[in-house]
Formats: structure tokens, sequence, C-alpha cells
């Protein structure tokens, strides 16, 4: 852990020492070091845009450079990346999109129609902005043992985790047979196409096969005919996704399919006088409430013993982290259904299942 | 027990006081909506400038020998510790920040600059004293346990020597604030056990500690033999902010007009009497931009509780429409400048040393 960490409850020297190196030292040190320069930093993984890239009319790389607390990544791994939009932090995954091993890394986004973050880091992250990282992770990964015979299979920007991985294999000298299947509109919406048309040209072992929109159509058997017989990375929109896994299931190999998914689960919406069931995801149990309560009194009524101060929005006492679900506030009315937002108890009814950091 | 005399004070119609409610909860939502980079910008800008503060202020204590840089070390620390207090930390604290969800504004996890702890403070503050507002007997930062601030408070002859304690206070307000959630009264009254006080102390000892080794051991410790010039310097520098924090809160609800409310008349309340408790408890001062920023605020102290966990910097436009909407519905809204405030604290505090002049025959109890 880092020594620029929240200090934590407890008592004795440690416990001192700790919390005052954290007020007296780290926090002030933190600040100079930001002065100093936007990427320094002993407690924050920040980034630096150095290159903004235009792979096709809606999909962007950015090059970043991180700060030395970046720990690297493996190809086909993902990285949270916060932004700051109007004053607040949002955080997105997105895969990273670069080899392994440098000093930066990429990542590439396409613009989703509406999407608050996406569309924020187009129009804004040019080059000189910072970003914050979180620690890349992910097990779409290829085994330690690189597979004699691979697919790489991706839609949309579902390319971003395989060309990490092609990359990753080029770099180290070791293109197995390897068949790069892309789904796309039309070839401007191919990312990385000229690059990929210039690898196929250098390695006989990879083949780039695009299938399109505005040609003809062609069955997974006729762009690959052993597909079954390959270890498969698979990642692309859910309809794709869904698509091709049957093809998979059907012939019985579906061991040799890996997927990558970035889908925001949906909740089923519960109305007043509806229950909804809320996992306290610490204390491990789990309850029922009303929608027609707030969440403290329904757990309340249900022996639990939450935090709590004024009972009307005003003391942040009940403050607590959901971690997936939709509440509304009683208040203001606004609707939480992000992952991971703080919520107050008090003035919150559920407006879903909801998990509670409790 | 002596019988307590309330302010005659026409209870709020029910309808009137709901439909006040209503106004405030929308001008809350739209304010939380409105909410945006201005203002983390704005607190970042006053972390920032504390930062610089502190910085200058501590290398001319640090590194000068003579007593002009003596003083301006100081002051210039008194002004780094007062904004981090003030308009950083006790609105950080409250919560003012959370939306931005960045770690460093974080409400919960913000510890400051001053020997109270912030576990005490959140609780004592934030819960109580924002939710309890005024109510004799419920809220006790009605004069924090040592001070008689209204005729409610029954009188004590020990009280003849408040003029001595409240100075005392002033100077040592941070020590003040910082044993207020002990409830070392109340264990001396009985009503808290020994063993509470203990448990209590615990939060309490350890954050003292923690300032006293670094004001008055760390930093004097850095600056080798210019060790003394430096604790006194720190010494200097809290004794400035105490002395302002102490200005400024006791400027926010004992100024002659503010109302103190009675525990039963308080209990079936709405969430429109709420809010005309907290318009008609508190006080106003008017100033200038850096007066407002270097009271945290406070200086719209009315604004604060009504809208406690709103970013303080909202608070002067705020005021100009919580201002009108109190003319509209016929309640008082007290403001003024700061020495006339202070001045009318000043002469409560010696007026209620005394007991109460006319023996006032109360209103008998509702029945």
């Amino acid at each position: 852990m880092s020594v620029v960490s929240p200090p934590l409850a407890g008592g004795g020297l440690v416990a001192f020492a700790r919390d005052l190196a954290y007020r007296v030292v780290a926090e002030p040190l933190e600040f100079w070091l930001h002065e100093v320069a936007p990427t320094f930093s002993l407690s924050e993984t920040l980034a630096e845009v150095v290159a903004v890239v235009d792979e096709t009319p809606d999909i962007r790389t950015f090059v970043l450079a991180p700060n030395a607390r970046f720990r690297g990544h493996r190809a086909g791994q993902w990285v949270p990346v916060d932004v700051e939009i109007d004053g607040v932090r949002v955080r997105r995954c997105y895969s990273i999109s670069s080899a392994p091993g440098g000093a930066r890394l990429s990542i590439t986004v396409k613009r989703v129609p509406g999407g608050r973050v996406s569309g924020f880091l187009h129009e804004n992250a040019r080059v000189g902005a910072i970003l914050r990282l979180g620690e890349a992770q992910g097990d779409y990964v290829l085994p330690a043992r690189a597979p004699a015979r691979l697919l790489l299979v991706s839609g949309g920007s579902g390319a971003t985790p395989n060309i990490s991985i092609l990359r990753d294999l080029v770099a180290r000298g070791a293109v197995p047979d390897v068949v790069y299947l892309h789904y796309a509109r039309t070839l401007a919406d191919v990312p990385f196409a000229k690059e990929l048309q210039g690898l196929a040209a250098v390695h006989p072992s990879l083949q780039v096969v695009l299938q399109l929109d505005d040609g003809p159509p062609r069955d997974l058997a006729e762009l690959v005919p052993d597909f079954a017989d390959r270890e498969t990375f698979l990642c692309g929109p859910t309809g794709l996704m869904d698509l091709l896994r049957r093809r998979w299931a059907e012939t019985g190999a579906i061991d040799h399919l890996h997927e990558e998914r970035f889908v925001a689960p949906t909740y089923a919406r519960v109305d007043s006088g509806k229950t909804a069931r809320i996992t306290l995801s610490r204390a491990r149990r789990t309850l029922t409430v009303t929608g027609a309560e707030s969440l403290l009194e329904g757990l309340e009524r249900a022996g639990e013993r939450p935090d709590h101060g004024c009972r009307i929005g005003i003391c942040h006492t009940c403050r607590c982290r959901k971690r997936s679900g939709v509440v509304q506030d009683l208040v203001t009315g606004a609707i939480s259904d992000a992952p991971d937002e703080e919520i107050r108890l008090c003035t919150s009814v559920a407006r879903s299942d909801l998990d509670l950091a409790l | 027990m002596q019988t307590i005399a309330f302010t005659p004070e026409t209870p709020p119609t029910e309808d009137r006081a709901e439909a006040f409610g209503r106004e405030l909860d929308a001008l809350r939502t739209r304010t939380l909506e409105d909410l945006g980079a201005r203002d983390v910008a704005h607190i970042r800008g006053v972390i920032r400038a504390m930062r610089w503060f502190e910085a200058v202020g501590r290398g001319l204590l640090h590194f000068g020998v003579d007593p002009v840089t003596f003083v301006l070390g100081s002051a210039s620390l008194g002004v780094a510790k007062i904004l981090e207090n003030m308009e950083i930390g006790h609105n950080v604290m409250h919560g003012q920040y959370d939306w931005t969800r960045d770690p460093k504004l974080d409400g919960k996890a913000y510890d400051w600059d001053t020997s109270c702890a912030a576990e005490h403070w959140r609780h004592s503050h934030n819960y109580e004293h924002h939710t309890f507002t005024n109510i004799v007997g419920k809220d006790r930062d009605v004069g924090y346990g040592l001070l008689r601030v209204t005729e409610e408070q029954p009188w004590h002859p020990a009280y003849l020597l408040q003029p001595i304690a409240a100075l005392g206070l002033a100077l040592g307000f941070e020590w003040g604030v910082a044993l207020h959630d002990l409830r070392i009264d109340e264990t001396l009254a009985g009503k808290q056990s020994f063993a509470e006080l203990r448990e209590r102390s615990r939060p309490f000892l350890r954050k003292a500690a923690q300032q006293l080794f670094k004001d008055y051991v760390f930093f004097p410790a850095l600056a080798l033999w210019n060790a003394p010039r430096v604790a006194l310097g720190n010494l200097l520098a809290n004794g400035i902010r105490n002395l302002w924090t102490f200005a400024i809160i006791f400027c926010g609800h004992f100024p002659e007009g503010t109302r103190m409310v009675r525990e039963e008349d308080a209990r079936e309340e709405t969430r429109g009497q709420w809010y005309v408790r907290q318009l008609e408890g508190s006080a106003n001062l008017e100033g200038g931009r850096w007066f407002h920023v270097m009271s945290g605020h406070l200086s719209h102290q009315i604004e604060h509780h009504l809208f406690p966990d709103l970013p303080a910097s909202r608070y002067p436009e705020l005021a100009r429409e919580v201002r009108a909407l109190a003319d509209e519905y016929g309640y008082r809204y007290n403001t003024g400048g700061f020495f006339r405030q202070m001045g009318s604290v000043i002469a409560k505090i010696f007026r209620f040393a005394l007991p109460n002049r006319a023996p006032r025959v109360a209103p008998s109890p509702a029945p």
C-alpha cells in the first residue's frame, strides 16, 4: 500500500505516526508535486495524453504517458479511467490497445451516441490533458503458452483488446497461426486497418479477415472454416457476441472461447410499494425493502442498524456506497443508476434490487 | 428549578412554513443541479491559496531571524489555518463536495488542522447542532455548555465570571471545540458515566497529541536553532485562527434577535418548520468576497443552516433569494455588519452573566 493512502481508524503508535505522516508530509507533498508537474504523484496513477489518433470516424486512440505508478498491463486487459466532467469524477473501463512493455499505453475509444465519458474524451482529451488511471486488470489474456492456432474476433471498438494481443505477439516476434477477424459496417469503420494490412504482408502466418456490412454476407464457416479448432478471443457488441457464442456452443468448442463484454447491466425497476432485494455485501446479508420507504427505514425495519444522524438528508452520516442498482433521492427526485455511487440512506428509496457496501 | 421564559413568538402556522419550505427545497434542488466545474475550481483554488500561505508562513518562520518576518510568517500561517479550518475543513466535512467523488474532497475522510477530532466534529456539529439548532437542552452549541447566551438558560452565580470565560474560550477556541463532544459537563452532572467519558476521550487525546506534536515538536525540530521561534510562531498562528473562528461562530447564532426554541415546540416539527427554525435561529454578517471566504462563508450562517451540504461559495447568491423569500413569507432575516453583530454578542455575554433583570412572567406551558 502506498504511503499516501488515507489513514485508517485504529490505535497504537504506528497508527498515530501514520496519520501524522499522512497529514503533515504526504498530503502537502502531494499538493506540491502536482504544482511542479501535473502528472507527479505518489498516490495516483496520472497519465498525460501525448497523442490522439483518429482510427475511424468515431473511434479515436489516446496515447498516454503514465507516471511511474502505472504497473503495466498484459495484452487484452482493460484499465479504469477516471475523468472529471463538470466537476464530477466519472469512471469508465477501457481495453488497452497497445502492446505491453512500453513507457506508454493507449486506449482506443468509440464515441457512443449520448455517451458521457466517450463524448467527453473525444471532445476534451487533447494532447496535454491529464487522465487518472486505475490498475490494469482482466483475464481476457493469452494463456502462458501461446496457442498454436489463434482466432481474434471483434466488432466495433471490440478490436481494442485484440489488437493489443496481436501487437504483443508481433513485438515478441512470435506470431503463431492467427486469424484476425473483424466485423464492421464499411472499410472506413475498421480500426487499425492500415496497420493490419501491413502486418499481414510481413507475417505470412497472420490472416486478416474483414466482414463488412456493405459487402457480401458470409457465414463464419466461410470466413474461418476451422474456427472451432482455434483458441478464440471474442469482443464486440452484445448482438454479435451472442450470435457467435451460439456457434461455438453448437460445435462443442465453447471451452476454446474467451469473451470480453462491456455492457452496463440493466435493472428491473421497482415501483413504490413493490419490494426490492437489498444485498449488504460487507455484512453478507440480504433483506427486502419496499419502494415506498427510505432505505434507512427499510434497513432498520429489517433489523439492521446502519450509521445515521439527522434522518432528513443534511448531515451525511448515513452516506454509503451503492455498488449496483437504482435509487431515487426523495428530496431532489434525482436518480442514481451508475455503479459505485455514494448515496444517503435516509433520503433514498430503492428503485431496483441493490447491492450496498454495508 | 427556575421557570424558563421563552421569546413570545407566535409559532409559524403550518401552511406558511410548509409553503416556505417547498420554495427552499426547490431552491436547493435548482442549486444541486447547477453544481459543476466552477464549484470544484473554487475549492481547489482555496486549497491552493491555503498551501501557499502555509509555505510562505513556514518559510518566513523557519528561515527568518528578525521580528518582521516572525510577525509576517505567523500571520501568513494563521491565514492558512483559517482557510483550512473554515472554507476547506468545515465545508468539506459537511459533505458539501461529496458529489464530486474526489477522494480529496470526501467529507467522511477529511481531517482538519485543529485539535478537534474529525469524527467528533461530524457527530456533534453536522448531526447534532445542525439538526437540533438552537433547541435549548438539545443543541449543545447553545453557550457551548460554558456560557449563558439566552435568558432561557437558568442563571447560576458561576456565570458572573463568564466574560473572563468567554475570553479564555476565544483564545483557546480549538480546544473548546475539541473538548465539546466529550461532554465533560454531563459527566460532572452525573448524566454520563466515567467509562463513557473515557471512551469519548480516545479520539480527542489522539488528535490533540498529533496537533501538539506537529506544532510544537515536529516543525520546531525541523528549524534546528530556530526551534523556539517556530514554536512561538505556531502558537501565534493557532491563536489568530482561534480568535477569528470564535468571533465568526459566535456571530452565527448569538447576536440579538436570533431565536432559541423549546424542546417540546420542536418535537413534531415539519420540514418547513425545520427550515423556519434554521432561518430564525441564525444571523448573517455582511462583508466583501474575501471576508466571506475567510469566514468559510459562515458569514452566511442563515444559508448554511438552511443548506448545510450545498457548497458554501454558493451562499452569497442563495442569500439574495432566501432573503426575498423570507420577506415574502414574513420571516425575520437577521443580518448586519461584523462589528454590530459582534458587539451585540459581547453585550449579551455581559448581560446574561447577571440574572434576568425583571423576573418576567413565563408564559404558561401550552395545555
